[in-house]
Formats: structure tokens, C-alpha cells, sequence
């Protein structure tokens, strides 16, 4: 039975009612005369502690709240894709309809088309077998997205009867029916799902795949696997926001959800204008058909803001349970963390560091405990991953603050912006010396058995050269850069080429902006040739000055702008020049 | 606004700082515009903070001086508050509160809107591009400002940035349109003689007549500023988007602003984050800051200057950090510059447009635009890297083309940064500073240009 | 004067040579005035343009501030103009108010009035308050109110009432002025816009 109760006390986004003895936890619930959505987040008593998810501006203690009698959840089913959500899974498109260039309150609508025919594929036949997670058939969602119809992950199994043919089908059709032990459930092609609870699945895999995403400081440098973690902290204007649209963009993976979390309202505009536009370097299909925008903007009610993590979360779990690789990407968990805060205080409970409670640490563990590369539940057998991207604004762009360091426990990967390579104009910003990923190992198989076995070491190579410069800053910093032998001063050049050809990559330029794996690996082999040969050079006894001088270095600073990843040939070419030019400025001594 | 009115409490049970709470409220709502009367019958307004179980936590904008426990009534008024607006509002002058304060009588309204405002949709929104050209080269050729951005000033104590804003405001004009044009000026907490200068501004221009001022001073009382930036953005959304005019907002400054937000937080005994700051600050920060924008099917546009000091030129202090996060860029002013008596001061290596990659080239301000204040740039920071060595190991220990980057340094601050403030450079003419600027390189030092754009405009050997 | 032609010779020489020099120096001088001339001019241009321009710029500035200072003044004339006279209507409009009969139709203004107070304040254990012209018109209305009292003092007022709840803690001003003050932001567009005044 729902509850019926009436609001006793209004504060900002906390809400209090009493006569809420019906009330369970985390139930969804409609709160004053304007009828606004809120979540039972505390139980004493007959008072339930509510947070609402929009502007409670003029409600008055007396207006009634009324129990849904469910959880928060999801609507799961095809029409997702291509959409742009609040942080409660209402369509933005749909709510201009209702209250124009702003936001109102108190609208309901449906996350999806329900009315939309899709054409459905039956992949069972009546009598056969199933379980929760089976798939039954499939749609076409979008051009890119072949959407598996499954039965929920709750439901008991059964045998099929009455499934549909092939045909032109909507959300509410029964497309089947399963029977076990007398008693028959209509399966439809959608089903809902709690956001706070994380779909089941058959077994967890190690992450050996890497997610490649053509940027080269992530790929070759400090690579995120399938199903991995991996977080991007950094100051304002260090290009977190570049960053994360590149993964967005250009991630192998088959759907993006793209979380706005308490961030600006134009970077999801700048979303939804040039995704359509782009094109999938492997489909040529636009991008937006196989994204998804959860946008829950800094200035739209707090929280909801908390909800827009999990409601994106359990989408991109949907997907994976197709058997697809997902990339989950947040922009920011620090607004997410800022709204517990926020609710915490209200809810007057004992703060821990800088005023965020306690739970913060567990909470942010339970996300990142929603990545990884699994083994789907149901027949058929099939793969699918989570890879999980999350930002971080520090205050101060200060590292040693709560929400920083509580992340670095749970994530793999860290790639750390620096303010100082943004203001020199460096970008991505990704501090190399700061930065880690814990899937080297497990995805150089991958490296060897698709593009070459010494990528790893070559990958040694170059970061032992930057690690090498970074010493040696020190000393130019006192002493000048002539202080230094010949040996010492040909890394401070190749860390520099290394730092122009390679780590830099204009996300605006048409080629740079994304980088196949096979060019990384030869731009990756080419920079360090150049070292290997260059040392051999100098040991030869040829001056510094004639090294600097040859034209390959020019070539091969641009060659990231220059050789598209269709001309590879281009690549090899200049490994031919660097030889020849070595070998002019040494005369015949020079060694292969 | 109805008719209805509201009641009047008269038990008040604590006042505390800025706050005042009333007992036995059994019809208010959370947001709920307050009109406080104090026993001589003098008249204050406050907004309800928090409502429930018989309490109303009211904060009193005008502060609560003088106001006691008996005899203090608090009416709450059925509405939350807000502002009358009409098109005559041009030209007028308005307290921090949007009351007038040019001795001229109340706006006729044509709607009064609820000064909170309200989320845009962000499936609403129009992704900002249309230059403007501010006349000021350091903004329009590196930090280029488009409509509907929002760009703050991080400055500190002393230094030039009302002579910045305000010569923007003067000068800021889209090229090629004739579109009505606006500013919205928001004084909050300054001292009394820079609004007057932004007045004084504005009337030499002959823009006072386009122009509305919204003035909380110095000695004005401080809850007010909390109010103050959201009067004047009501007004500056009805212009831009029932009225379609381009509206320039400067909102000076915002770091008095987050104080007094500070000193309510304070009161209400909350959990304070960094510094005191309450935790909610950069949500309530983005409440005005997102106010910026365009919106799809209309006409007009909120562009947002805000000024903010920052706190021993800390851009690390929560205020501009905050701010950092929500705005799109920031142009930061240098402190050093400013010794050196460059005008405008500003510290391009710490500035940045996030928008103008979509407010340049072919077709609004010139198709080299791009590459060449990203090679500018590279330029200049390089430059710094060799003065810092030249003042390691002396002009004599640096090579040619450090010396070379030396002169880039001197030629940028000295004839491009530098500009008088009645100076209005068109876009054409910065751009030929820049290109003055690259030609001191050789040209195999110019990485970042296209060849045909370095055979159309290089002026070097 | 062979002895003297050999002087004389040198002297000539020596005059002719100066006359040279002189004549020499005088060119020079003519041409580094006219050089200095030429070079001048351009400059002496640029300055003059340079004063015209900033004269211009000058009074291009104070014609703006000119043009722009009387538009604002005229408006704002205009804006006072128009208050004046929807102070008028308003003033009118009370003493109206003020005069009418207290008939039948007035009682039943009385009733809904304190209907609404007791409503708002959630209860009709009030005081109410009048003005002398209205009490007994109050009085008489108040025997519906199950609770409600007249105090025994009067209120300055146009008409209407004032509810005070019996504790003393919640008053609502009912009375015609509080309405009439209420209602005049929302009705003063309506009277500019009879005025012609449109927004």
C-alpha cells in the first residue's frame, strides 16, 4: 500500500513528511500540490527524510507526499540510444515540449517512444527454455545498434509460448510469454530496473583487451582496458572536458553514455550539436547512434544530480548484458560527491574530511565496482564490458583532497591534468610523470598479437627517456642547458620530440584528433630509432648540432598531423630518410 | 504577484546574524518572499530559508540591525521574490534589492518574474558563436569572447579590471549586425566610486541609455549581494529573450558576493567546506553563471562578464577556482604586468576562451585567426621560458633565436597587450599586431600556420 | 700693383672661396630646410589629422553623450509624467472608496473579507479591527464567526478589516487600503497603457 503522508518541514532539496509509516526506503515518491519527484532516503518513524529532484521553491509544509511504492529505476528497452536525459531519465526533448526553453517541474513523461514500431526478430521459438538474462529476439535500434530483447534479470524462467513472428512491433506488445509451474508472464520489449542495484551476471573476466580511444598519451602511455577504471582529475581549463569528448568520441566501443554531472549546460549542447556530425572511424556511422547523454547541468536541482550516476550506470549495464562494450564517462564525480555532501548535511549527519560524509569512500567503491568485462547471464553465451571514466575537479586543483584520494583506491588508471602544461599550451595535459595505468601488463598480449611484440618495450624506451629529462630539468633550471654532456643533451631533445610528436595531439586537427593503434606504434618506434641511432651517433663522434639540424626531425614532429592512418607507408618512409640522414652526417661508420 | 497578501507573525523566537526565526508559522513556503517591520514600522525583505514544524528561518537582506525580539513582525508575502520588468527599465538605476534608486517611481511592469530564474534546458540551448569584437586586442585576438558566453576577470585588489570591463562594455559590438545592443551593470559591494566610473562610463558613450544599473555599495548592507547578480539577471534574460536584445552583463564583484553567502552559511551553523566557503557554493555559484547563454528560437543573448578579486591573487581560493569550473575560460590579470604599467595586465598563458574555436575564422573574424594566436601564444610562452633563463645565466649565455623570443615578449606586451582605454582596435588591426609579432621569428620557427596563410601575411625575412 | 695683385689675387681667392662656401652653405642650407620641409609636412599632416581626429573622437563622445543624456531625460520626464497621473487616478479612486454607501452590497464585501482572513489564518478565534464609519456593518457580520471579536479600537482605514488571531501571534490586514496597495503594481499598466503609454 502507498504511502500517504504530509510534508512537515522544507529546507533547499531535503524534504520532510510524517504520517510516512508505509514508506520504504529509497521508494520513489511525489512530493506538494506541484507533484515533484523525490527518493526516501531516511526512515524515523513516521517521518521519511525525502530528497527531491526539482525545484522546491514554494512548497509549504502541509502539502501532501504520496508513495509510488517503487524504487528509483530505469526504463529499459530500445529508444535509448540518441538520447538526452536529466539525471532521472526524463528526455530533455520531451520537457521542452511541455515547459518550452526552460526546465519546469512536476512533468512526467516516458523515457522512451512507447508508441514506436520496431521490427522485431524472434530468436527463440515457443517451448524452448529460458532464463533471466535469455535473449528472445532482437531490434534495430539505430544503424549502429542491434538491441538484444532479454528477459529481466529477475524474472524465474520458464518456457516460452507465444512468441511473436517476425514483424513490426511496440513497446507494450507481448511479444512472448513464458510459463513455469502453471503460472504465464507477458515478456515485453522493455523492463524497468532500480539504479542503485547493479544487474546481475554470470562471471567477472580479468580486463586484457584494451580500450582504444586514439589518443596517444592514453593508449600508448597509460592504456584503460575493457571493463577497467580509470579517472581524469584535474584543475579548471586543464582540458578535462577535451578530454573526456575525445574517449566519447573515439573509443572502440560499441555504446558511450555520457554523463553531465553538475557541469556546464553548453558542453552538453556542444554534445548534442556535433555528435551527429561526427562520423565512427570504424562504421562511418554517426557517433550519436550509439550515445547516450545523461545531462544533469550544475544548475538543475542537486539532487537528481546524485541519481544521474547510477541512472547512467545501469544503462551502460544494460547495454553490456547485449554482449556490448560500454564506456561509461563522468563528467564530474566530484559534483556527485558535492551533492552527498550536500544531502548529508541537511540530513545533519557527522561530517568526515572537508565536510563530505562518511560514506563517501564506500559509495565511490560501489561505482567503480560497476565496471568490468563479463560473461552475460542467459543464453546465448556472449561478452560484454563496463569500462567506467570518471573525472575529478579538485578544489584548488589539489590532489590530497577527499575525493581525489578516495577515487585513487578504486581506480586502475589515473591520468593526471597539470595546470602548467595548460598554460605552456600542451595538450592533452596529462602529466607523464604523474599519471599511471595498472593494465600495462595485462594488455601488452594484446599489443603483441596485434601489432608488434616489442611494443612494450619500446613503450619502456620512450618513458624512460621522459623520466630521464625530467631529472635533468633540474639541473638546466640551475645551470643552463650547456651544462650538460652531449648524451644528456640528446634526451632533453628526444623528450622534446617525444613531447611534440606524440604526447601532444591536437583534438581540433581533422587527422590528429584520433590515432590508429599502428600509427602510435610506429610514431611510438620511429621516436625511438631516432634515440637508439642518435646515440649511436655521438658515440661515433658527431656533433649534437648535426643532429639537430637534419630535416627528419622536422618530418617526424609533424608526421602526427601530416600521415593520415591510411598511409602508413608514409610512416616507413621516414624511417628510410632518418636512416639515410644518419648515415650522411656520420659518413659510412653508422651501424644498423 | 497576487492579491491574496500574506499574514503577519509577530512571535519571533531568535535572531541571529542575518537571520531571523519566527515561531508559530503554520502558512509558509520554503522561498517565500518575507517583509520584516520593525517596531519604528521601518520595512525590510527576506526570503524564508527553511520552513517546518511551526518554524520559519528567515534571512533578512537588509540585515537585522536593530530589529528585537518583541515587536519585530514578519509578514509572509504568498509569493517568492521577484522583479518588474519592462523595456522602460533602460537607463534606470535600482538598488541591490531592484528598488529604484534614481528618484524616478517604480517600473511599470509588464511581468514580474521570479528572480531565481529557472534551469535552461540544455536541449534548448543554442551552442554559442557569434564573435564579439570588444575592441580590446588582447581579448578579441587571444581570449576571444563570443554571445552568450560567460567570461570572468580574475584580478586582485587594485588592479585594472574595472577599466577592463568597463571599455569592454563601451566598445563590445558584433560585426556586420545592428542588432539592439544592452548592459546590464550589478555593483556588488565595490565601493561607490567604481560604480560611479562604470556610470560615468557609459553616460561619455552615450550607452546609459541601453544601459540598466543595479548598485549595491560598499556601504550598502551585505545580505543584499546575494539578491543583487539575480535581479540583474532576471532583467538581462527578459531583454535577451523576450526582448531580443544582445545583453552584456558585468557583475562586479562576485568574491563580496560569495562572502556574504559565506557569513548566512555561518549563521545557519552549516558545515563549512574550504576556507568556510558553505559546500554548496559552486552550486550556488552556477545558479547565476549558468544564467549565461542562448536559447534555440530566440532572438537575443546573456553574455556574462562577472569580476571576481581573488584573495592574495590566490587563483586557487575557492572563489575563483569555483568559478574556473563553471565559466568558460576566465582572463586572468598579472599581477607583474600590472607593476610594469601594461594596460590591460592580462596573463595570457593563464587565460582562456573554451568557446573561441567556435567564435573565429573564415566567415567571422579571419580564417588565419586560429593558427595565429595558437603560435602567438606558443610564442610568448616560450619567450618566458627564456627570460627566466636569461635571468639565470645572463643575456650574453643566450642564442640567437632566444633573443629573438626575447623581442617576441617585448613587441607583445609593448604593442599588442598595451592599449590606451579609449582605444578601439578593430579585428583586422589586432590580427596585423600578431602577425607583426610572428614575423620576428624565422620562419622555420612557425609551426603551428598553415604555409598559405604564412605566404599571405608573414612579413619576416 | 703687381705687389698689390698678388694680395689681391689671394684676397679674391680667399673672397671667392667664402663666396663659395657661403653660396655653397646657403644651398645646403636651403636644401636641409626644404629636406626638413618635406619631412616636416607629412608630420605636420599627421599631427593636425591627429588633432582633427581626436577633436572628432572628442565630439563624437560628447555629441553621444549629449544625444544620449537628453533621450534618457526626456524619457524619464515622460516616466514621471505618467506616475503623476496614475497617482491621480489612484488618489481618485480612494477618495471614491472613502465615500461610498454602505449598503447591502458592502455588507456582503465585509463577509467575504473576513471569510478569507479566518481562512488564511486558520481559525475565527480573532480580534477584528475596523475603522469608526464600518463597525457596525462588522459587527453585524461577525456573529457567522463563531469566536470572532471587534475590538473595542479603531483603525485608520479606508474600509475593510484587520484580523489579528486571539494570541496575538498571526495579523491579517484585510482592510481595503492593504488591497488597493496590493493590487496597484499589477493595475498601474493598465492606467499608462489608457495614458497611451505602451511598453
Amino acid at each position: 500500500m502507498a504511502a500517504k503522508g504530509r510534508i512537515v518541514w522544507v529546507s533547499g532539496p531535503a524534504v520532510r513528511a510524517d504520517g510516512m509509516s508505509d514508506a520504504k526506503m529509497y521508494e520513489t515518491v511525489t512530493v506538494g500540490n506541484s507533484k515533484l519527484v523525490g527518493e526516501v532516503i531516511r526512515l524515523t518513524g513516521e517521518v521519511a527524510f525525502i530528497q527531491v529532484y526539482e525545484s522546491t521553491s514554494g512548497l509549504k509544509p502541509g502539502e501532501p507526499v504520496v508513495g509510488t511504492g517503487n524504487p528509483l529505476s530505469v526504463l529499459l528497452g530500445p529508444g535509448i540510444i540518441g538520447q538526452l536525459y536529466d539525471g532521472i531519465q526524463r528526455p530533455l526533448k520531451e520537457l521542452s515540449k511541455a515547459s518550452g526553453s526552460y526546465i519546469g517541474r512536476g512533468i512526467t513523461t516516458t523515457p522512451v517512444d512507447m508508441t514506436k514500431k520496431y521490427h522485431f526478430v524472434p530468436k527463440v521459438g515457443n517451448g524452448d527454455e529460458v532464463s533471466a538474462g535469455s535473449i528472445i529476439g532482437t531490434v534495430q535500434e539505430t544503424d549502429l545498434i542491434e538491441h538484444s530483447i532479454m528477459i529481466p534479470p529477475d524474472h524465474k524462467g520458464g518456457k516460452i509460448t507465444n512468441i511473436v513472428s517476425e514483424g513490426d512491433y511496440d513497446l507494450e506488445t507481448e511479444v512472448a510469454t513464458t510459463e513455469k509451474s502453471g503460472q504465464s508472464i507477458p515478456i515485453k520489449m522493455y523492463h524497468k530496473w532500480p539504479v542503485r542495484k547493479p544487474r546481475p551476471f554470470l562471471k567477472r573476466y580479468d580486463p586484457t583487451v584494451p580500450l582504444l580511444t586514439g589518443q596517444r598519451v592514453i593508449d600508448t602511455f597509460f592504456p584503460i582496458a575493457k571493463g577497467g577504471t580509470g579517472s581524469i582529475p584535474g584543475a579548471f581549463g586543464t582540458g578535462k572536458t577535451v578530454t573526456l569528448h575525445q574517449i566519447a568520441k573515439w573509443a572502440d566501443s560499441q555504446v558511450v553514455v555520457y554523463i553531465g554531472c553538475g557541469e556546464r549546460g553548453n558542453e552538453m549542447t556542444e554534445v548534442l550539436v556535433e555528435f551527429p556530425h561526427l562520423k565512427d572511424p570504424r562504421t562511418g556511422k554517426p557517433l550519436m547512434d550509439r550515445t547516450v547523454l545523461v545531462a544533469n547541468t550544475s544548475n538543475m536541482p542537486v539532487a537528481a544530480r546524485e541519481a544521474s550516476i547510477y541512472t547512467g550506470v545501469t544503462i551502460a549495464e544494460y547495454y553490456r548484458d547485449m554482449g556490448k562494450d560500454v564506456v561509461l564517462v563522468a563528467d564530474s564525480t566530484s559534483r556527485w560527491a558535492e551533492s552527498l555532501r550536500e544531502m548529508s548535511g541537511r540530513l545533519e549527519e557527522m561530517p568526515a574530511e572537508e565536510g563530505y560524509p562518511s560514506y563517501l569512500a564506500s559509495r565511490l567503491a560501489e561505482f567503480y565496482e560497476r565496471a568490468g568485462r563479463v560473461r552475460a547471464s542467459g543464453s546465448p553465451d556472449r561478452d560484454g564490458s563496463v569500462t567506467l571514466v570518471g573525472a575529478v575537479s579538485p578544489s584548488g586543483g589539489d590532489f590530497t583532497e577527499p575525493v581525489t584520494t578516495h577515487t585513487m583506491r578504486f581506480i586502475k588508471t589515473f591520468w593526471a591534468l597539470d595546470a602548467k602544461l595548460a598554460y605552456s599550451r600542451h595538450y592533452p595535459s596529462i602529466n607523464w610523470m604523474n599519471s599511471y595505468s595498472g593494465y600495462l601488463a595485462d594488455i601488452a598480449k594484446w599489443w603483441g598479437e596485434n601489432i608488434s611484440d616489442d611494443w612494450l618495450s619500446l613503450r619502456s624506451d620512450a618513458y624512460g627517456v621522459l623520466q630521464r629529462e625530467d631529472t635533468l630539468k633540474e639541473i638546466v633550471r640551475l645551470l643552463g642547458p650547456e651544462a650538460l654532456p652531449d648524451e644528456e643533451k640528446l634526451i632533453l631533445e628526444v623528450a622534446r620530440m617525444v613531447k611534440i610528436g606524440l604526447l601532444q595531439q591536437n583534438s581540433f586537427d581533422d587527422v590528429d584528433t584520433y590515432c590508429s593503434p599502428e600509427k602510435q606504434y610506429k610514431l611510438l618506434k620511429l621516436l625511438v630509432d631516432f634515440y637508439k641511432r642518435g646515440q649511436q651517433a655521438l658515440k661515433d663522434g658527431t656533433a649534437l648540432a648535426d643532429i639537430r639540424a637534419m630535416s627528419i626531425v622536422g618530418s617526424m614532429l609533424k608526421a602526427r598531423m601530416d600521415i593520415k592512418d591510411d598511409e602508413m607507408a608514409k610512416l616507413d618512409q621516414l624511417d628510410i630518410d632518418m636512416q639515410e640522414q644518419f648515415k650522411s652526417i656520420t659518413g659510412v661508420k653508422v651501424r644498423n | 504577484m497576487s492579491a491574496e497578501g500574506g499574514v503577519q507573525y509577530s512571535k519571533i523566537a531568535e535572531i541571529k546574524g542575518p537571520l531571523v526565526i519566527v515561531d508559530d508559522v503554520s502558512n509558509a513556503a520554503f522561498d517565500e518572499l518575507v517583509e520584516i517591520e520593525t517596531n519604528e514600522g521601518e520595512r525590510r525583505l527576506g526570503k524564508v530559508l527553511e520552513v517546518g514544524n511551526g518554524k520559519a528561518i528567515v534571512q533578512v537582506f537588509e540585515g537585522t540591525t536593530g530589529l528585537s525580539i518583541s515587536g519585530t513582525k514578519a509578514k509572509f508575502v504568498g509569493k517568492v521574490m521577484e522583479m518588474p520588468v519592462s523595456k522602460e527599465v533602460l537607463g534606470r538605476v535600482f538598488d541591490g534589492l531592484g528598488r529604484p534608486k534614481d528618484g524616478l517611481p517604480d517600473p511599470i511592469a509588464d511581468k514580474f518574474i521570479d528572480i531565481n530564474g529557472e534551469p535552461m534546458n540544455p536541449e534548448q540551448r543554442e551552442y554559442p558563436k557569434d564573435f564579439i569584437q570588444t575592441g580590446v586586442s588582447v581579448i578579441d585576438g587571444m581570449i576571444t569572447l563570443v554571445r552568450g558566453q560567460k567570461l570572468p576577470i580574475f584580478s586582485g585588489s587594485g588592479m585594472s579590471h574595472n577599466l577592463v570591463a568597463a571599455q569592454i562594455a563601451r566598445q563590445a559590438s558584433v560585426i556586420g549586425t545592428q542588432d539592439d545592443f544592452a548592459v546590464v551593470f550589478a555593483a556588488i559591494g565595490v565601493q561607490y566610486s567604481e560604480a560611479e566610473y562604470f556610470r560615468r562610463s557609459l553616460e561619455e558613450s552615450g550607452a546609459l541609455k541601453r544601459s540598466v544599473l543595479f548598485l549595491n555599495t560598499a556601504d550598502d548592507p551585505a545580505i543584499e549581494r546575494i539578491i543583487t547578480p539575480r535581479v540583474a539577471l532576471t532583467v538581462a534574460e527578459y531583454l535577451a529573450f523576450e526582448l531580443g536584445m544582445h545583453v552584456l552583463v558585468i557583475l562586479t564583484d562576485m568574491t563580496n558576493y560569495a562572502e556574504a553567502l559565506r557569513e548566512i552559511s555561518a549563521a545557519r551553523e552549516e558545515v563549512p567546506g574550504r576556507k568556510g566557503y558553505p559546500g554548496y557554493l559552486y552550486t550556488d555559484l552556477s545558479t547565476i553563471y549558468e544564467r549565461a547563454g542562448k536559447l534555440n528560437g530566440r532572438k537575443g543573448s546573456v553574455t556574462q562578464v562577472p569580476i571576481l578579486s581573488m584573495p592574495s591573487d590566490d587563483i586557487t581560493h575557492p572563489i575563483p577556482d569555483l568559478t574556473g569550473y563553471i565559466t568558460e575560460g576566465q582572463v586572468v590579470l598579472g599581477r607583474d604586468l600590472f607593476r610594469q604599467g601594461v594596460y590591460p595586465p592580462v596573463n595570457i598563458l593563464m587565460s582562456l576562451s573554451r568557446l573561441m574555436k567556435d567564435g573565429i575564422g573564415e566567415g567571422s573574424t579571419r580564417a588565419d585567426h586560429g593558427e595565429i594566436s595558437n603560435q602567438v601564444y606558443d610564442a610568448y610562452s616560450r619567450a618566458q621560458e627564456v627570460r627566466a633563463l636569461a635571468g639565470i645565466v645572463g643575456k650574453a649565455g643566450l642564442t640567437e633565436i632566444d633573443l629573438k623570443y626575447m623581442d617576441v615578449g617585448d613587441v607583445f606586451e609593448k604593442e599588442f597587450l598595451t592599449q590606451a582605454t579609449d582605444e578601439n582596435r578593430t579585428i583586422e588591426e589586432t590580427l596585423t599586431i600578431l602577425w607583426k609579432i610572428v614575423s620576428k621569428l624565422p620562419k622555420n620557427e612557425i609551426t603551428k600556420i598553415k604555409d598559405k596563410f604564412i605566404d599571405q601575411y608573414y612579413q619576416g625575412k | 700693383m703687381t705687389s698689390n695683385s698678388s694680395l689681391e689675387q689671394a684676397i679674391d681667392k680667399i673672397l671667392e672661396k667664402t663666396e663659395e662656401e657661403i653660396v655653397s652653405d646657403l644651398k645646403n642650407s636651403k636644401t636641409t630646410s626644404i629636406q626638413f620641409l618635406d619631412d616636416s609636412l607629412p608630420k605636420l599632416e599627421q599631427e593636425y589629422d591627429q588633432i582633427i581626429s581626436n577633436g572628432k573622437k572628442e565630439a563624437d563622445k560628447i555629441e553621444k553623450q549629449i544625444t544620449g543624456s537628453s533621450d534618457l531625460e526626456a524619457r524619464n520626464k515622460q516616466l514621471n509624467i505618467v506616475e503623476e497621473s496614475i497617482g491621480k487616478v489612484f488618489t481618485k479612486a480612494l477618495e471614491q472608496i472613502a465615500n461610498a454607501e454602505r449598503s447591502g452590497d458592502y455588507s456582503n464585501l465585509i463577509k467575504s473579507l473576513l471569510e478569507e482572513s479566518t481562512k488564511i489564518l486558520g481559525t475565527t478565534e480573532v480580534i477584528v479591527f475596523t475603522n469608526s464609519k464600518d463597525r457596525e456593518t462588522v459587527q453585524s457580520a461577525l456573529s457567522q464567526f463563531s469566536g470572532a471579536e471587534l475590538s473595542s479600537e479603531t483603525i485608520e482605514c479606508l474600509g475593510g478589516v484587520k484580523v489579528k488571531s486571539k494570541d496575538g501571534a498571526m495579523t491579517f490586514d484585510n482592510t481595503l487600503d492593504a488591497r488597493i496597495e496590493r493590487l496597484k503594481p499589477l493595475i498601474r499598466k493598465d492606467i499608462a497603457t489608457q495614458f497611451g503609454v505602451s511598453n
